[in-house]
């Protein structure tokens, strides 16, 4: 298994998806950061170089990270399709839920490199609005960006680190959808539209109140979340996740190559 | 009794209830060279992929070494396989990294055999330049390589050949038949009959998924034959000569099997001591490719209903010509 994922680890950042979703997440803060208008747009100034890593996640959560990662999660599946190496591999004393297990494993990890990456890259950019006490919120705690009072930098770093953390770990059932369906159509390009339809017909659903907590795409908005109602929202991710690669490799074991 | 290392019985495979393979059943034992042949489309390649375990049967078991690949895939670590053509590798890594990954998701092999087979496969030179830029016979020997690594006690090849200079294609066969001989057993698919009859067990053709015929080569090649000047008093002769174990009458031919090859030399003084005239004696060669030829043309005559046109002697392809074998009385 060890060898599978270091093989599943360094195939990941070969991805064409991956270097290109890095780099875009390193330049993506740039926008916020020097966005000339945002006050006329949005009505507030920054005063803190720890509202940009809020801004950058507000304005990429609904869209441009699930794409990231469900492009990247049907890549890694994909480009073995398409070198034709997974029956190769299969020839080898490895089982099928082995296989698939070690790139479910390094798909639950790149969320949560990816907002590492991006938290760094929000926080470089904003560098030149200071990391000392300031009046306000980051984003990401109560009252948003207009706060409560005075925050220390400890407080502003913790609540961003907790934010990012959640973000990342409402990703992980995007890339675990979108390997069921790359698994289903055996296709990359169709796994990864596949989960995109699904999460937007999913957020279309938001006009059932009942259903409307228990969304997946809902999830997505956790990383604001109250600390009191993480346990629940954790858990609800962490439900769709297992079922989600559960399918999957129950799929794989099946399949004809 | 051994255990046959590849056991395929009943095997039936279907996609969307189209049957693509039909009833197969057959077995390759250690030492064996089994070749499935057959026209595109036959279903060479579901078959090997179904015996590697790669694709599930409708209906039918497949055994590697006595045990369902499925079920016991540690089976798998005595099995060297090729099964795409051109055998596939990740074109960012070097082909002796390839083969390297190939060694630790096998659980190591010993030191020294990397480079062991990459010699083998005359591939030493190439060894770390990156896959991507191999030629497609350069990928084909690597997959032979990959498959020979771990020593396997079965081998399966799909096209192993496909895409290969007349020397790598001679490499290749040669590199195979001593596996074989080491043991191993060969099963492979091939459109290269010249080149298998001159080593392979037995052939297998395959047409519209279904075994229509099996030719044991090995009694084939055993077989001499003489042009006689008596052939009726030579088969008489050879009937009771400790030299041969079989005789029959072809034309004007006598074709036997000698005891021994050493006995070759005997059957020819026996005769000369009958004065029965040799005229010429030789090896007889089976003519693998024309005999596949007529039995698939003769297979699909007989499923369509429609005839191809005659052979020069009049007799319909495929409809009970008499082979080499029916023709000797």
């Amino acid at each position: 298994m060890s060898t599978l994922l270091r093989m599943e680890l360094s195939k990941l950042f070969r991805l064409a998806s991956v270097r290109f979703g890095l780099a875009l997440i390193v330049v993506f803060p740039l926008l916020w950061a020097y966005a000339p208008g945002i006050f006329e747009v949005y009505g507030f100034f920054l005063v803190s170089g720890f509202q940009v890593p809020a801004l950058s996640l507000l304005s990429s959560m609904q869209f441009l990270l699930p794409l990231l990662v469900a492009i990247t999660a049907a890549e890694l599946l994909g480009v073995e399709l398409a070198h034709g190496t997974l029956p190769t591999i299969l020839l080898r004393p490895v089982t099928r839920p082995q296989w698939l297990a070690a790139k479910l494993i390094v798909l639950v990890l790149y969320p949560f490199v990816v907002m590492a990456v991006f938290l760094a890259a929000s926080l470089l950019f904003g560098v030149p609005y200071g990391f000392g006490s300031f009046v306000g919120g980051t984003g990401l705690g109560e009252a948003g960006l207009a706060g409560t009072g005075a925050m220390t930098p400890g407080a502003a770093l913790g609540e961003l680190v907790r934010g990012y953390a959640v973000a990342a770990l409402a990703l992980v059932p995007i890339g675990m959808l979108s390997v069921l369906f790359t698994v289903v159509f055996m296709n990359a390009a169709g796994g990864a539209l596949a989960t995109l339809s699904t999460l937007i017909f999913m957020q279309l659903l938001v006009v059932f109140p009942r259903v409307e907590p228990y969304l997946l795409t809902t999830q997505l908005n956790a990383y604001a979340s109250p600390v009191a109602d993480l346990a629940w929202v954790v858990a609800l991710i962490l439900v769709y996740a297992a079922l989600f690669a559960a399918v999957s490799v129950v799929l794989f074991e099946r399949k004809d190559f | 009794m051994t255990t046959p290392a590849i056991e395929a019985t009943n095997l039936t495979k279907s996609y969307g209830g189209r049957p693509v393979v039909r009833d197969l059943t057959f077995q390759v034992n250690p030492g064996e060279v089994y070749a499935l042949v057959g026209p595109n489309g036959a279903g060479k390649t579901t078959v090997i992929r179904l015996v590697a375990g790669l694709a599930f049967p409708t209906s039918g078991q497949v055994r590697l070494l006595g045990k369902d690949p499925h079920q016991h895939p540690e089976v798998r670590r005595s099995l060297g396989a090729v099964v795409e053509a051109p055998a596939a590798f990740y074109p960012f890594l070097t082909g002796r990294a390839n083969l390297q990954l190939h060694a630790d998701l096998a659980g190591g092999v010993e030191p020294g055999r990397i480079d062991e087979v990459l010699g083998l496969m005359e591939l030493t030179h190439a060894a770390d330049r990156k896959v991507g830029v191999y030629s497609l016979g350069m990928r084909q020997r690597l997959g032979v390589a990959a498959a020979l690594l771990t020593r396997p006690k079965v081998l399966i090849l799909d096209e192993p050949a496909s895409g290969m200079d007349p020397l790598s294609l001679h490499l290749v066969h040669s590199v195979l038949q001593q596996a074989a001989q080491d043991g191993t057993a060969v099963l492979l698919s091939t459109h290269h009959l010249d080149e298998v009859v001159a080593y392979c067990t037995r052939v297998a053709i395959l047409e519209e998924g279904a075994l229509i015929d099996e030719v044991n080569l090995f009694d084939r090649r055993e077989r001499y034959r003489a042009r006689v000047t008596q052939p009726a008093q030579a088969k008489a002769l050879l009937e009771t000569s400790p030299f041969v174990r079989h005789v029959a009458v072809r034309g004007e031919d006598v074709v036997f099997i000698p005891a021994s090859p050493e006995a070759v030399g005997s059957v020819s003084v026996a005769l000369a001591q009958a004065e029965i005239g040799v005229l010429e004696m030789s090896r007889d060669i089976f003519d693998l490719r024309a005999y596949y030829r007529d039995r698939v043309a003769g297979e699909r005559a007989r499923r369509t209903g429609t005839f191809p046109a005659p052979r020069p002697d009049g007799t319909l392809p495929g409809t009970r010509r008499p082979t080499r074998r029916e023709g000797d009385r």
